[in-house]
């Protein structure tokens, strides 16, 4: 019998033990605190050239600013009634 | 005693030794002592091929299967994290408020989900509020993981070991609730109550709880209700059909194929995410135990029980209530009432009344759960899951609450066998 293999599908099951508490935990979070987005976009076709750029606008704080005021002003329009270009 | 006798006990022995330290799983660890079992008992001639396959009792792999694939319809649908949601925002901020309603809503359910299922959801829940209001997590969580061990003993579906004991002691859903209840109720009142007071200076000063509505975090509001109504659904049928001879088994299985049916949800995801480690960890181990059986070695030990018991019921069944609530808090409460099972029912013969018994057992494996931070698998997670918020729970605070709460409950449930059964009598 390998133990070794047995020890690693117990750890395997304590991390899928862990990530289910902590997609729970993000449920609370979202439904007590302030709800939140994750959003995932891919690299533009014809910009590979820029992929360090563009992976670093994760980080970038002046980027996510801009980010924040997009959705401000998206969600300043559907409290008025304005209907968004799709 | 003979060698086939010592044998049977050996693979029994180690199959508890071996499951409770987790050092192979514990539904291979049954497994493999079932192949052990079923080997030594062929060749030994105690039975035959033909006899180990009525080993395995269907109606209550039908009733646990049923009861989960149901319960994991539910769980989706986010029925119980809205359950939580609503004891939370109810408490308005204050901590003993919300101590007290975290604790009802942990044992509410536990009466349904299984007890790591239960802990996994009261831990997100708890380690919420208590970061969100710059509170103590750690009286919040054990208080969590007490009551998630008590909740549900006065359910048939309410614990796997009351599912065992009630398909073998033919107790329906009714004479659970009839036997059981009134103690359950009291026992929340009582365990509440002694943790409010242990932990009280620790609960931390009224907050502002932030403005939330629980009813919008639920994502899919037809699977919501239609989970909520197979669940009630499940619970009524267990009550009226009980007279109709449809075992409890037949109705758990009829609203899992209901709720699949119209919960238009993936059935092999379902599949996929039920407890198969205890489905096999219980078809291994009740076929250890028939195997023990046949050697008559559960049969002497009833005898000698009961013979140390006077004769007399109520020492029987406080007995059986102490010794099986002390097992619990180093065993698995499954393997418990399995091995139990058999000793009490080599005792029942007609004519006598055997629900105080029954009783007993049911609460001494449901009782012993929680003592210590080894003492089961909930405990296990709560204190994996305070390590995962950065706090190290001591075994000394964990043993403080879980000891004191289990003695209190133990001798409670002996008062309450005695005046039940003795002093009100049925």
């Amino acid at each position: 019998m390998n133990i070794k293999k047995i020890k690693e599908w117990l750890r395997s099951r304590k991390m899928k033990s862990e990530e289910k508490y902590e997609e729970t935990k993000k449920e609370f979070e979202m439904a007590m605190g302030k709800p939140f987005i994750v959003i995932k976009i891919e690299l533009p076709n014809g910009f590979d050239d820029l992929r360090a750029h563009f992976l670093s606008l994760e980080k970038d704080e002046q980027f996510l600013d801009e980010v924040r005021d997009l959705i401000k002003k998206r969600l300043v329009h559907e409290r008025r009634g304005v209907k968004q270009p799709s | 005693m003979d060698s086939t006798v010592i044998i049977f006990i050996l693979i029994y022995l180690l199959t508890i030794l071996i499951s409770t330290t987790e050092l192979l799983p514990m539904s291979l660890a049954a497994l493999a002592g079932a192949l052990l079992t079923a080997w030594f008992g062929i060749q030994y001639g105690l039975f035959t091929y033909e006899d180990t396959l009525s080993f395995i009792d269907i109606r209550l792999l039908m009733l646990i299967i049923g009861t989960m694939i149901v319960v994991e319809i539910a769980e989706r649908s986010g029925l119980f994290r809205v359950a939580a949601l609503y004891a939370i925002k109810f408490s308005g901020g204050n901590p003993g408020r919300l101590f007290v309603f975290l604790c009802v809503a942990s044992a509410f359910v536990s009466m349904f989900l299984s007890d790591p299922t239960a802990m996994l959801l009261m831990a997100a829940a708890t380690a919420t509020i208590t970061k969100l209001l710059n509170y103590d997590p750690v009286p919040y969580f054990l208080s969590a993981t007490i009551m998630i061990n008590l909740g549900g003993t006065s359910t048939l579906i309410g614990s796997v070991s009351n599912m065992i004991i009630g398909m073998e002691a033919n107790m329906g859903f009714t004479e659970f609730l009839v036997y059981l209840a009134p103690c359950e109720i009291a026992l929340w009142a009582i365990t509440i109550l002694t943790l409010y007071l242990l932990f009280k200076p620790r609960l931390g000063k009224k907050k502002t709880l932030p403005e939330y509505s629980p009813a919008e975090s639920i994502k899919d509001k037809k699977l919501f209700y239609k989970s909520m109504f197979i669940l009630l659904l499940l619970i009524f049928l267990f009550l009226a059909l009980e007279n109709l001879n449809i075992g409890p088994e037949g109705i758990a299985l009829g609203c899992a194929i209901l709720g699949l049916t119209i919960a238009n949800l993936d059935p092999a995801e379902i599949f996929k995410e039920l407890d198969w480690e205890t489905v096999f960890f219980i078809t291994g181990f009740m076929f250890i135990v028939k195997g023990l059986e046949r050697t008559q070695l559960l049969n002497d030990i009833s005898t000698q029980l009961f013979q140390a018991a006077g004769g007399n019921m109520l020492n029987a069944s406080l007995m059986t209530l102490m010794f099986s609530g002390l097992a619990s808090t180093v065993v698995s409460n499954i393997a418990v009432a399995l091995t139990f099972v058999p000793i009490i029912n080599a005792h029942v013969t007609p004519g006598v009344n055997a629900a105080p018994l029954w009783s007993a057992l049911v609460l001494g494996t449901n009782l012993g759960g929680a003592a210590t931070p080894f003492s089961g698998a909930v405990c296990i997670m709560a204190a994996g899951a305070l390590k995962r918020e950065g706090i190290l729970v001591n075994f000394k605070d964990f043993a403080k609450a879980g000891i004191v709460t289990t003695i209190i409950q133990l001798g409670f449930s002996s008062l309450y066998l005695l005046v039940r059964f003795w002093l009100i009598g049925g």
